[in-house]
């Protein structure tokens, strides 16, 4: 697993309250992580927080958000958008 | 509050759960109440050293995660967590089966003061700081002040229903009334009542010392809540939550449980005249508990102790002994009075709760909670207010009082268990 990998695994274990252990690259963040729309909110804005803070601003677009239902469509989306 | 008339079902307190600053849990919270402990300190919630008040009186190490799910407890503010872990002391203290019970027929009446005023003070930074597309999706529904009554009703499936009210330091007080109509028409068989609050923050802290409600004792923490001292100079915010079981007391007998004290009635009134300051004439007071003696069937004589607002504050400890000798003329010499204020702080939202607590915990042991700190009564605080010790005596009924920012005026009749 890369680090960016285990960097979205721990945002992703903290936001939804999971055992980080539980979140897999296939995890379904509704089916399996029983996340809802408040939760998938908070998490864009988490990671928003967490990659930005290299000086450039990542905004993940509510469009964006509502489309990433796995934890390795996160990991796309954030590679895809230049996150190392 | 209509009187008792034979027909409308007799209501107890089985069940209480304090959240508090000098227990949590029935026992700890008692034996603190006895033993005249204060819990007041200096703040750890924040670094307090750019505040004229860096006193409080702080819940310590509260763990929200002992009484609820991680996820549950993230989606609550702090005011919620203590209402929820409060509800769930107070239903095993009542040793009630939820799932013997009928839920769309329990509802829960949890009052506060100012809500989640904690929240909106960290969101507003962030919106300022790191603009709109930050502020988090859960801020609406936790700052939401309702959302103590709801927590409780989503986390314990009570399905009937979930109430709050806003009466500042009145809101508890407040909450046992609105608890009592629904038991009395019938619309509840079972409500959870009382009240939360958790707003020991920069904001609020500020707020409060700037109007001067706040004692500065800050050297001497546990000596700062001095009801009807002579050197008493403000209150001490404190937080917490306290939730009581009342269900009729014939229920509570059928399957065998215990009845601390009986929720006999209550008053309310307005001062109609500031939104701080007490009538000085303590008017409006007075016609608080002269209501709450009407719906409670109590002749004045018949009222043996009386739990009462006693903030710390010049005025209203002043008011409040004006506005008990004129209810109960030669009578208030025979009354024994404290504040548990004196011990806990001033919880505010959650401060009638406390109240109801201990003045239930009083009639059931027999044993009245002290003022501490009073070491030097005010020459117009001349009554008894049962200085710095516990002492036994024989509770038949007694009062509660709650007085609110704004004028308004609460009084809970509570009454010994009649089998």
């Amino acid at each position: 697993m890369s680090s960016l990998d285990e960097r979205v695994i721990a945002i992703i274990a903290e936001q939804l309250r999971v055992p980080v252990e539980d979140v897999k690259p296939t995890s379904h963040l509704v089916d399996d992580l029983k996340a809802d729309s408040l939760d998938i909110v908070d998490l864009s804005i988490a990671l928003e927080e967490e990659f930005s803070s290299d000086g450039t601003e990542l905004e993940i677009s509510e469009e964006d958000a509502a489309g990433m239902q796995t934890v390795q469509d996160i990991v796309g989306y954030l590679t895809a958008r230049g996150v190392q | 509050m209509s009187a008792p008339n034979g027909r409308e079902p007799r209501i107890g307190i089985t069940g209480i759960g304090p959240v508090t600053p000098i227990g949590v849990g029935v026992e700890p919270f008692w034996e603190s109440l006895r033993e005249g402990r204060s819990g007041v300190r200096p703040i750890t919630a924040f670094d307090p050293s750019a505040m004229k008040v860096r006193i409080a009186a702080e819940v310590p190490q509260f763990e929200p995660e002992r009484y609820m799910p991680p996820k549950a407890a993230k989606r609550m503010a702090r005011f919620s967590q203590m209402a929820v872990a409060a509800a769930r002391l107070a239903l095993e203290d009542a040793a009630l089966d939820l799932d013997r019970c009928e839920r769309e027929r329990i509802g829960t009446v949890i009052n506060t003061g100012g809500g989640g005023v904690t929240t909106i003070s960290d969101e507003a930074d962030v919106l300022a700081r790191r603009g709109p597309g930050r502020v988090g999706a859960l801020f609406v529904p936790t700052m939401a002040p309702n959302m103590a009554s709801c927590q409780v009703s989503i986390q314990f499936g009570l399905e009937g229903p979930a109430v709050t009210s806003a009466a500042a330091c009145a809101s508890s007080v407040y909450a046992f009334l609105e608890a009592l109509q629904m038991l009395r028409s019938g619309e509840a068989v079972v409500v959870l009542a009382g009240g939360t609050e958790s707003n020991i923050s920069p904001l609020g802290i500020a707020g409060l010392a700037n109007m001067h409600a706040l004692s500065r004792r800050n050297d001497d923490p546990t000596r700062a809540s001095r009801p009807f001292d002579r050197d008493r100079d403000g209150f001490v915010i404190g937080e917490g939550a306290v939730v009581c079981v009342l269900e009729p007391v014939a229920a509570a007998r059928a399957r065998g449980a215990r009845v601390y004290a009986e929720l006999l009635g209550g008053g309310r009134s307005s001062d109609a005249y500031h939104i701080t300051a007490p009538r000085p004439d303590g008017r409006g007071a007075a016609r608080a508990m002269r209501a709450g003696l009407t719906s409670a069937a109590l002749e004045p004589e018949e009222v043996d102790y009386i739990s009462a607002h006693g903030t710390g504050t010049p005025l209203n400890d002043v008011a409040e002994t004006r506005a008990i000798k004129e209810v109960f003329g030669a009578h208030a010499r025979n009354l024994t009075i404290s504040s548990p204020k004196s011990m806990t702080g001033h919880l505010m939202g959650a401060a009638g709760g406390v109240s109801v607590a201990a003045t239930a915990l009083a009639i059931y042991h027999g044993l009245i909670p002290p003022t501490i700190n009073l070491d030097t009564p005010d020459p117009e605080c001349d009554l008894d207010y049962v200085p710095h010790v516990s002492r036994p005596a024989a509770i038949g009924a007694a009062l509660v009082n709650g007085f609110g920012f704004g004028g308004q005026n609460g009084v809970v009749a509570l009454g010994r268990n009649q089998g």
